[in-house]
This record gives structure tokens, sequence and C-alpha cells, in this order.
């Protein structure tokens, strides 16, 4: 009886420090990437490839996410508002829930699907397959080469990624305003410039700018740090999808009380 | 393999110790490798032979011993001193480790272009200079590494590993996963690359066939340890149990 009891606090203990070995080598790996992402050399060709697969490819799978979220967002809130006569709020509605949230968070998760899983899945490839290694004794630090680029690119991309997905999913807002619930065109744009508020937009910016951090530093850590083979890759891959959507949602709330708490 | 040998010494290693967690895997090794000189280790699978290797390219950190490169000790040298050192040496991974993202000729040139910038064309020149030399043709230069058979990749990799014309070349298990005439084929490309080069050279293997045309001695790691030192014409006629029992199990033919 008391050895079992002893084994499940040993193994509750194991886990605690697990955990909190993992979140200093995380810690300690993000450090590391920061220092030598501001050191050059800068490799511009594979930061470029970056950009361009990051922002680039990421554009119709976030347009079409705040596209529909828009007009989900205008009908959602036409029918619930219209029971206490406010229609004339939906433009706002729309516009504030779009900028201040919903627009970084979808593109957020989305881009944590598409290039998070993808970052993960190609670094810890790399590494099962001594890639990594040999990286290293050809003359070119693996943090530099590979994941430096990925950090910056990132960094840069998702905020403008957020900036287009506002602009859509305002439009789709509109046009189901318009289209559908018959709202008059020109007062409608006009609500929505009226209640554009730059600190939304900025508070919107500031998070993709995280987001494009958390997203970037977890896929690559999980990658890195891949072992095992082809399950280590697929364990990598999902650690990095799951555990960025986790944090994007979590500070986003912390950003949120900063800005507005 | 009978290259100019001499008796300076480009690698030295003294007590090396390396464990994981409770798990020991080499425990107190000690050997040179002198200029000229080709040496075979070899030992079964999970003897720690590419953990030993890994060790003296400093992918890993011995927890006690000694490793002089050029006499210069690397344990506990400092990052940039311990990369100029590396870069000093060619080195082929088990799988051939060729970069899936960049072509075929990207990849033979890649630690000359961090050294000193080369345009496309000289590039693609000196890369096919290197490939040619080892049997390869100039279609592969603009396939990727995924496009070519496992054996044209092994010889990649070390049209990469000595392309910057490396004094110390090091292979981990080159012959791995090919067929006996392509593996053949790969060792007498280690001979003339060493040869031309006038290198000494490391090789990790546990295929015999291998030793016996590659190395002029051979090191045998079995528990942790060196167990045996010899040239490859003593390693078929000892009487060491051990030996015999390796040479048995993995090539009967050759045990006389």
């Amino acid at each position: 009886m008391i050895k079992t009891i002893a084994n499940i606090f040993g193994s509750i203990g194991y886990t605690c420090l697990r955990f909190l070995s993992q979140i200093g080598n995380f810690f300690i790996f993000c450090i590391t990437a920061l220092f030598w992402t501001i050191r050059p050399p800068w490799y511009f060709k594979q930061i470029f490839s970056q950009i361009i697969d990051i922002g680039f490819f990421s554009l119709p799978v976030v347009g079409l996410t705040t596209f529909f979220s828009g007009m989900v967002l205008a009908l959602q809130t036409y029918s619930g508002f219209s029971e206490f006569n406010s229609e004339s709020t939906v433009a706002r509605v729309v516009l504030t829930s779009i900028t201040r949230e919903l627009g970084p968070v979808l593109t957020g998760l989305m881009v944590a699907g598409r290039v998070g899983a993808k970052m993960a899945a190609e670094i810890a490839t790399m590494k099962v397959t001594e890639q990594i290694d040999a990286l290293g004794t050809l003359g070119t630090r693996p943090m530099q080469y590979l994941i430096a680029p990925k950090l910056i690119a990132s960094i840069i991309c998702i905020p403008f990624l957020v900036l287009i997905g506002n602009t859509i999913g305002i439009l789709g807002g509109y046009i189901i305003a318009t289209y559908k619930l018959n709202f008059n065109s020109e007062l409608y744009l006009y609500a929505t410039l009226e209640y554009l508020q730059w600190i939304d937009v900025i508070q919107g910016l500031v998070k993709a700018a995280i987001f494009g951090y958390i997203i970037s530093m977890l896929s690559c850590y999980f990658g890195y740090n891949a072992s095992r083979g082809a399950e280590g890759v697929g364990y990598a891959t999902t650690a990095a999808v799951v555990t960025s959507s986790v944090m994007i949602l979590t500070s986003t709330y912390i950003i949120t009380a900063l800005f507005f708490g | 393999m009978n290259t100019k040998q001499t008796n300076k010494k480009v690698i030295e290693v003294r007590n090396l110790s390396k464990k994981f967690d409770k798990n020991i895997v080499l425990q107190d090794i000690n050997f040179d490798l002198c200029e000229g000189e080709s040496l075979a280790i070899i030992g079964a699978s999970g003897s720690g032979k590419s953990v030993l290797l890994k060790n003296i390219i400093g992918l890993l950190k011995p927890d006690k011993g000694s490793i002089k490169i050029n006499n210069i000790e690397t344990i506990n040298l400092s990052r940039a001193k311990k990369e100029n050192l590396i870069l000093d040496l060619g080195i082929t991974f088990q799988h051939g480790a060729l970069f899936d993202s960049l072509k075929i000729w990207e990849n033979v040139i890649f630690k000359i272009q961090r050294l000193k910038k080369l345009s496309k064309i000289d590039g693609q020149k000196l890369a096919l200079d290197v490939i040619k030399n080892l049997g390869l043709k100039a279609e592969i230069l603009n396939l990727y590494p995924s496009e070519i058979s496992g054996g044209m990749q092994k010889r990649v990799a070390i049209a990469r590993a000595i392309c910057s014309k490396p004094k110390i070349l090091l292979f981990d298990e080159p012959t791995s996963g090919l067929d006996p005439v392509t593996g053949s084929v790969i060792d007498e490309l280690i001979v003339n690359s060493v040869k031309s080069l006038g290198a000494s050279a490391i090789t990790i293997t546990h295929d015999m066939a291998s030793v016996s045309r590659i190395a002029d001695k051979v090191i045998l790691i079995d528990q942790h340890k060196i167990s045996w030192v010899g040239t490859p014409h003593e390693m078929l006629r000892s009487d060491n149990l051990k030996i015999q029992d390796f040479i048995k199990a993995i090539n009967p033919s050759l045990f006389k």
C-alpha cells in the first residue's frame, strides 16, 4: 500500500520535474535563438524563402477563415441584437471583434496549423536524419541557418497577415450586412470607419508579432529536440501545433488584459 | 592502404568515457590516428562507435577524457575555435545526411560556399569536378538527394566531405545499406580520396570486407571498451575470441 502511494507520488514528481525541465530548456532555446538571430551572418535567401512560405502561401487560408468569420459574426450579431432593436451596432461589433480578437487569433491558429506543423516536421526530419549534425560540421550554425530565418519571417509576416485578414473579415461582414441584411452600404462603411480605433489595430498587430514568435519558437523547439525516427517527427509536429494553439489562446488573454484590463 | 604514414598524431583520444543517464556507452577509450593512417573502428551495433565519432567531432561532449585534433585539445575549447577546428575535417554521416532542400551541386559545395562566395557557375563547375572523380555524372548536379539512389547519395556525401580538401576524413558506416558491389565501389572511392588528399581517415563500420580494403589499423570496441587493436591481416588470424566471434558473426567466409 505504502509502496503504491510512494510510486504515485514518485510519478507525479517525475512528471512535474520533467515539465519544469522542458520549460527551462525551451527558455534557453528561445534566448539562444534570439541571440543568433541578431548576430550576423544573416541568411537572406533563407529569410526570403520563409517570408514567401509563411506570408504569401498562408494568405488563402487566412483570407478564407477571416472572410467567413466576418460573415458569421455579422449574421449572429444581427440575429441576437435585433431582439433589442440594436441592429445598428452590427458594424461596430464586427469591427471590434475582428480587429481585437478574431483577426489575430484565427490568423495565429491557421498559421500554427499550416506553418508550425511544416517547420516542426522539417526540422525534426533534419534532426533524425543527422542533417542538423552535418550542418554543424560544415561551418554553419544550425540556429542561424535554420531557426533564425523562420523566427524573423514569422515576426514580420504574421502582422501583415493579420492586417490583410482584418480587412477581409470586415469585408465579409460588410457583404452580409449590405446584401443579405439590407443595411445601407454607405452608412455601414461610415459606421465601420467611425468606430475604427487605432489602439485595436495596434493591439492586434502586437498580438500577431507575439504569435509569430510563439509559433516559430515552439515549432522549431519541438523539431530540434525530436528523436526516435518517424515516430519522433510525428510527435514533434503534433506537439508543435497543439502547444502553439494553446499558447496563442493563453497569450491573447494576457495581452488583452494588458491593453484593456 | 599504404599511404605516406608518419608518426605525427593528428587525433589523440585519451581515457574517453561517455554515458547517457546511467547507461555507459564508452569507457576509457584510448587510441591515436597518425598522419596518413587509415583506421577502422569496428564493433557490434550499439557498441558506441558512432557515439565515439560524435565525441571526436564535438557533437557530443565526453564525460571524461581528452581529445586532441592536430595537437589542440578540443574538450572545453571555445565554440568559435572548435568550429574552426572542425572545418578542417571531412565527415560523412551514416545515412548521408544530404540536405533535402538543396540540389546535389549545392550540397557538394556547401562548406566551400560558407568559406568563400562562389557564383552559381563556379559552384557548379567545382561540384562537377569533384563528383566526376567519384564516378558520378553531370546530370545529377541539378537533382535533389531524394531523386538519386542510396549508393549515389553515399558518393555525394563523400564528395561533400572531400570538396574542401581536408586532411582528416571521418566516415560513419559508409557502406551500410548498400549491396556488396556498390559497397566495394564506395570503399575504393574512400581509399582513392584518402590517398589523393594525403589525408588520415577514421572509418566506423561493421563490414569486414570494407575493413580489409580500406584500413591500415583496426580497433574493436566491445563492452564499451577497446578490446583489440591490430592490422586487418592480424585480425583475420587473431586468436582473440571476441575478434573471432565478431568475424564469424559478420562474415564467416573471411574467418580462417
